[in-house]
Protein backbone atom coordinates (compact mmCIF):
# COMPACT_ATOMS: atom_id res chain seq x y z
CA UNK A 1 0.00 0.00 0.00
CA UNK A 2 1.28 3.37 -0.56
CA UNK A 3 2.25 5.22 2.23
CA UNK A 4 0.62 8.49 3.14
CA UNK A 5 2.63 11.70 2.82
CA UNK A 6 3.11 15.12 4.80
CA UNK A 7 0.15 16.69 2.52
CA UNK A 8 -2.18 13.84 3.35
CA UNK A 9 -1.55 13.64 6.98
CA UNK A 10 -2.17 17.44 7.10
CA UNK A 11 -5.18 17.10 4.71
CA UNK A 12 -6.44 14.18 7.68
CA UNK A 13 -5.70 16.38 10.09
CA UNK A 14 -7.29 19.70 9.42
CA UNK A 15 -10.66 17.65 8.69
CA UNK A 16 -10.55 16.06 11.66
CA UNK A 17 -10.41 19.26 13.05
CA UNK A 18 -13.02 20.70 11.07
CA UNK A 19 -15.38 18.10 12.40
CA UNK A 20 -14.08 18.29 15.94
CA UNK A 21 -14.66 21.66 16.07
CA UNK A 22 -18.76 21.70 14.66
CA UNK A 23 -19.05 18.58 16.99
CA UNK A 24 -18.51 20.84 19.92
CA UNK A 25 -20.64 23.70 18.56
CA UNK A 26 -23.61 21.08 17.82
CA UNK A 27 -23.13 19.66 21.34
CA UNK A 28 -21.88 22.32 23.88
CA UNK A 29 -23.90 25.26 24.82
CA UNK A 30 -20.53 28.20 23.76
CA UNK A 31 -18.89 28.29 27.06
CA UNK A 32 -15.98 29.94 27.66
CA UNK A 33 -13.62 26.96 27.42
CA UNK A 34 -15.36 25.72 24.22
CA UNK A 35 -15.06 29.20 22.39
CA UNK A 36 -11.62 29.17 23.23
CA UNK A 37 -10.74 25.47 21.89
CA UNK A 38 -12.38 26.44 18.99
CA UNK A 39 -10.30 29.75 18.60
CA UNK A 40 -6.99 27.13 19.20
CA UNK A 41 -8.09 25.11 16.80
CA UNK A 42 -8.75 27.97 13.99
CA UNK A 43 -5.35 29.14 14.52
CA UNK A 44 -3.52 25.78 14.52
CA UNK A 45 -5.87 25.14 10.99
CA UNK A 46 -4.54 28.28 9.60
CA UNK A 47 -0.84 27.58 10.73
CA UNK A 48 -0.89 24.37 8.65
CA UNK A 49 -2.22 25.85 5.54
CA UNK A 50 -0.15 28.60 6.15
CA UNK A 51 3.34 26.60 6.18
CA UNK A 52 2.63 23.61 4.68
CA UNK A 53 0.07 24.43 1.54
CA UNK A 54 0.87 28.09 0.86
CA UNK A 55 4.86 26.61 1.71
CA UNK A 56 5.55 29.97 3.70
CA UNK A 57 7.76 27.90 6.15
CA UNK A 58 10.74 27.77 3.63
CA UNK A 59 9.80 30.79 2.04
CA UNK A 60 9.53 34.68 2.74
CA UNK A 61 9.66 35.26 6.40
CA UNK A 62 7.90 38.50 6.39
CA UNK A 63 4.37 37.06 4.70
CA UNK A 64 4.58 33.80 6.88
CA UNK A 65 4.99 36.39 9.47
CA UNK A 66 1.78 38.54 8.28
CA UNK A 67 -0.03 36.07 7.89
CA UNK A 68 0.33 34.27 10.92
CA UNK A 69 -0.22 37.58 12.54
CA UNK A 70 -4.09 37.38 10.83
CA UNK A 71 -4.54 34.09 12.59
CA UNK A 72 -3.51 35.10 16.17
CA UNK A 73 -5.65 38.39 15.48
CA UNK A 74 -9.08 36.78 14.60
CA UNK A 75 -8.88 33.98 16.55
CA UNK A 76 -8.21 36.44 19.73
CA UNK A 77 -11.18 38.38 18.42
CA UNK A 78 -13.53 34.88 18.79
CA UNK A 79 -11.92 34.63 22.73
CA UNK A 80 -12.46 38.26 23.51
CA UNK A 81 -16.23 37.88 22.17
CA UNK A 82 -16.47 34.88 24.36
CA UNK A 83 -16.93 37.52 27.04
CA UNK A 84 -19.62 39.89 25.47
CA UNK B 1 11.77 26.69 -7.00
CA UNK B 2 14.35 29.63 -8.41
CA UNK B 3 13.29 32.53 -6.98
CA UNK B 4 10.94 35.00 -10.03
CA UNK B 5 13.02 37.65 -11.43
CA UNK B 6 9.97 39.69 -11.22
CA UNK B 7 10.29 39.17 -7.30
CA UNK B 8 13.27 41.69 -7.34
CA UNK B 9 12.37 43.85 -10.38
CA UNK B 10 9.93 46.38 -8.18
CA UNK B 11 12.53 47.91 -6.03
CA UNK B 12 9.61 49.80 -3.68
CA UNK B 13 10.14 47.51 -0.78
CA UNK B 14 12.55 48.28 2.08
CA UNK B 15 15.96 46.34 1.65
CA UNK B 16 14.71 43.63 4.68
CA UNK B 17 11.82 42.83 2.58
CA UNK B 18 14.12 41.50 -0.50
CA UNK B 19 14.39 38.00 -1.23
CA UNK B 20 18.01 37.83 -0.05
CA UNK B 21 16.97 39.14 3.34
CA UNK B 22 13.63 37.54 3.78
CA UNK B 23 13.27 34.57 1.60
CA UNK B 24 11.73 33.69 -1.89
CA UNK B 25 8.50 35.17 -2.52
CA UNK B 26 5.88 32.31 -3.61
CA UNK B 27 4.23 33.12 -6.78
CA UNK B 28 5.02 36.74 -7.46
CA UNK B 29 4.99 40.27 -5.61
CA UNK B 30 2.02 41.29 -7.79
CA UNK B 31 -0.55 38.40 -6.42
CA UNK B 32 0.88 39.23 -2.97
CA UNK B 33 -0.53 42.43 -3.15
CA UNK B 34 -3.83 41.12 -4.12
CA UNK B 35 -4.11 38.31 -1.34
CA UNK B 36 -3.02 41.49 1.08
CA UNK B 37 -5.50 43.26 -0.28
CA UNK B 38 -8.25 40.45 0.43
CA UNK B 39 -6.97 39.95 3.68
CA UNK B 40 -7.84 43.55 4.57
CA UNK B 41 -11.13 43.37 2.97
CA UNK B 42 -12.49 40.58 5.13
CA UNK B 43 -10.69 41.38 7.80
CA UNK B 44 -13.24 44.49 7.78
CA UNK B 45 -15.68 41.76 7.40
CA UNK B 46 -15.00 40.17 10.49
CA UNK B 47 -14.45 43.61 12.32
CA UNK B 48 -18.14 43.85 11.60
CA UNK B 49 -19.17 40.42 12.73
CA UNK B 50 -17.37 41.41 15.65
CA UNK B 51 -18.93 44.67 16.60
CA UNK B 52 -22.51 43.53 14.72
CA UNK B 53 -21.85 40.18 17.89
CA UNK B 54 -21.51 43.07 20.58
CA UNK B 55 -24.48 45.11 20.26
CA UNK B 56 -26.97 41.88 18.98
CA UNK B 57 -25.53 38.62 20.91
CA UNK B 58 -29.18 37.29 20.98
CA UNK B 59 -29.68 37.33 17.42
CA UNK B 60 -25.66 36.01 16.71
CA UNK B 61 -26.39 33.42 18.92
CA UNK B 62 -29.84 32.14 17.58
CA UNK B 63 -28.37 32.53 13.78
CA UNK B 64 -26.15 29.43 13.45
CA UNK B 65 -28.70 27.33 14.66
CA UNK B 66 -31.43 28.57 11.54
CA UNK B 67 -28.54 27.21 9.12
CA UNK B 68 -27.93 23.79 7.57
CA UNK B 69 -24.76 22.83 9.18
CA UNK B 70 -24.29 19.77 7.17
CA UNK B 71 -23.58 22.16 3.99
CA UNK B 72 -21.19 24.50 5.94
CA UNK B 73 -18.97 20.80 7.41
CA UNK B 74 -19.17 20.03 3.45
CA UNK B 75 -18.11 22.70 1.63
CA UNK B 76 -15.13 23.39 4.41
CA UNK B 77 -14.19 19.48 3.77
CA UNK B 78 -14.44 20.55 -0.04
CA UNK B 79 -12.32 23.77 0.10
CA UNK B 80 -9.76 21.50 1.95
CA UNK B 81 -9.31 18.98 -0.49
CA UNK B 82 -8.91 21.54 -2.81
CA UNK B 83 -6.57 23.15 -1.04
CA UNK B 84 -4.62 20.19 -0.95
CA UNK B 85 -5.17 19.23 -4.72
CA UNK B 86 -3.60 22.39 -5.73
CA UNK B 87 -0.66 21.70 -3.17
CA UNK B 88 -0.13 18.21 -5.32
CA UNK B 89 -0.43 20.37 -8.77
CA UNK B 90 2.88 22.31 -7.54
CA UNK B 91 4.13 19.78 -6.02
CA UNK B 92 4.35 17.75 -9.47
CA UNK B 93 5.10 20.74 -11.66
CA UNK B 94 8.47 21.12 -10.20
CA UNK B 95 9.18 17.15 -10.99
CA UNK B 96 8.11 18.48 -14.26
CA UNK B 97 4.87 15.89 -14.66
CA UNK B 98 2.73 17.37 -16.42
CA UNK B 99 -0.02 15.57 -16.62
CA UNK B 100 -0.26 14.84 -12.97
CA UNK B 101 0.24 18.25 -12.48
CA UNK B 102 -2.65 18.79 -14.81
CA UNK B 103 -4.94 16.37 -13.61
CA UNK B 104 -4.99 17.72 -9.91
CA UNK B 105 -5.55 20.92 -11.08
CA UNK B 106 -8.91 19.68 -12.63
CA UNK B 107 -9.56 18.09 -8.97
CA UNK B 108 -9.24 21.72 -7.39
CA UNK B 109 -11.13 22.97 -10.76
CA UNK B 110 -14.05 20.28 -9.84
CA UNK B 111 -13.75 20.96 -5.94
CA UNK B 112 -14.43 24.88 -6.24
CA UNK B 113 -17.52 24.08 -9.07
CA UNK B 114 -18.49 21.55 -6.47
CA UNK B 115 -18.09 24.44 -3.57
CA UNK B 116 -20.18 26.82 -5.91
CA UNK B 117 -22.83 23.86 -6.26
CA UNK B 118 -23.50 23.11 -2.43
CA UNK B 119 -23.57 26.72 -1.62
CA UNK B 120 -25.93 28.12 -4.19
CA UNK B 121 -28.03 24.81 -2.64
CA UNK B 122 -27.52 26.33 0.98
CA UNK B 123 -28.62 30.16 -0.68
CA UNK B 124 -31.67 28.26 -1.87
CA UNK B 125 -32.55 26.45 1.08
CA UNK B 126 -32.43 29.31 3.34
CA UNK B 127 -34.97 31.18 1.12
CA UNK B 128 -37.26 28.58 1.24
CA UNK B 129 -36.89 28.80 4.95
CA UNK B 130 -37.70 32.42 4.56
CA UNK B 131 -34.35 33.23 5.37
CA UNK B 132 -32.46 36.26 3.51
CA UNK B 133 -30.15 39.38 4.29
CA UNK B 134 -32.78 41.54 5.83
CA UNK B 135 -33.81 38.72 8.06
CA UNK B 136 -31.76 40.15 11.28
CA UNK B 137 -28.52 41.87 11.65
CA UNK B 138 -26.80 37.73 11.47
CA UNK B 139 -28.02 36.97 8.54
CA UNK B 140 -27.03 40.72 6.81
CA UNK B 141 -23.27 39.41 8.29
CA UNK B 142 -23.92 35.84 6.93
CA UNK B 143 -25.08 36.93 3.24
CA UNK B 144 -22.48 39.75 3.10
CA UNK B 145 -19.60 37.29 3.69
CA UNK B 146 -20.55 34.46 2.32
CA UNK B 147 -21.52 35.69 -1.38
CA UNK B 148 -18.41 37.83 -1.23
CA UNK B 149 -16.25 34.29 -0.41
CA UNK B 150 -18.37 32.93 -3.48
CA UNK B 151 -17.38 35.40 -5.95
CA UNK B 152 -13.81 34.91 -4.82
CA UNK B 153 -14.36 31.00 -5.30
CA UNK B 154 -16.06 31.73 -8.75
CA UNK B 155 -13.77 34.03 -10.24
CA UNK B 156 -10.40 31.85 -9.21
CA UNK B 157 -12.02 28.32 -10.31
CA UNK B 158 -11.92 30.33 -13.70
CA UNK B 159 -8.57 31.38 -13.05
CA UNK B 160 -7.62 27.76 -12.97
CA UNK B 161 -8.89 27.05 -16.28
CA UNK B 162 -6.79 29.79 -17.44
CA UNK B 163 -3.65 28.16 -15.78
CA UNK B 164 -4.55 24.65 -16.88
CA UNK B 165 -4.78 26.25 -21.00
CA UNK B 166 -1.37 27.88 -19.95
CA UNK B 167 -0.38 24.28 -18.76
CA UNK B 168 -1.12 22.74 -22.06
CA UNK B 169 0.65 25.59 -23.95
CA UNK B 170 3.67 24.58 -22.33
CA UNK B 171 4.02 27.96 -20.22
CA UNK B 172 5.26 26.24 -17.03
CA UNK B 173 7.42 23.91 -16.21
CA UNK B 174 9.93 22.51 -12.97
CA UNK B 175 11.91 25.70 -13.81
CA UNK B 176 9.26 28.43 -14.39
CA UNK B 177 6.53 27.95 -12.52
CA UNK B 178 5.83 31.14 -10.87
CA UNK B 179 2.28 32.03 -12.50
CA UNK B 180 0.93 28.47 -11.53
CA UNK B 181 2.06 28.96 -7.89
CA UNK B 182 0.83 32.61 -7.89
CA UNK B 183 -2.89 31.40 -8.48
CA UNK B 184 -1.75 28.18 -5.73
CA UNK B 185 -1.64 30.79 -2.90
CA UNK B 186 -4.05 32.86 -3.98
CA UNK B 187 -6.38 29.55 -3.68
CA UNK B 188 -5.26 28.69 -0.37
CA UNK B 189 -5.90 32.25 0.90
CA UNK B 190 -9.60 31.86 -0.22
CA UNK B 191 -9.44 28.85 1.76
CA UNK B 192 -8.07 29.97 4.84
CA UNK B 193 -10.94 32.63 4.46
CA UNK B 194 -13.56 30.22 4.71
CA UNK B 195 -11.55 28.50 7.60
CA UNK B 196 -12.06 31.84 9.23
CA UNK B 197 -15.77 32.08 8.22
CA UNK B 198 -16.77 28.78 9.21
CA UNK B 199 -16.98 28.63 12.87
CA UNK B 200 -17.78 32.55 13.07
CA UNK B 201 -21.17 31.60 11.46
CA UNK B 202 -22.21 28.02 11.60
CA UNK B 203 -20.66 26.87 15.12
CA UNK B 204 -19.76 29.78 17.35
CA UNK B 205 -23.34 30.59 19.35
Amino acid sequence: MKKLGKLEYYLGTLIAITLFNTFLGEQFTSTTLVTILIALTVTYKGFIVIDHFMELKEANKNLRFLMRLYFIIFPSMIVISAFY
Amino acid sequence: MTSNPKNKSLGIFPKSWTVEHAGRVPGNIPIWVGILSELTEFGIFFAAYFIAKFYYPDIFSQGPQSLHTSLGVTNTIVLLASSYFMAKAMSFIRLNNKIKCERYLWFAFSCGCLYLVIKSWEFHWNSLQGLGPSTNEFFTVYYYMTFNHFIHVGWASCAILWVIFRLRSGAYSSKENSGLEALAVYWHMIDLMWILIFPLLYVLR
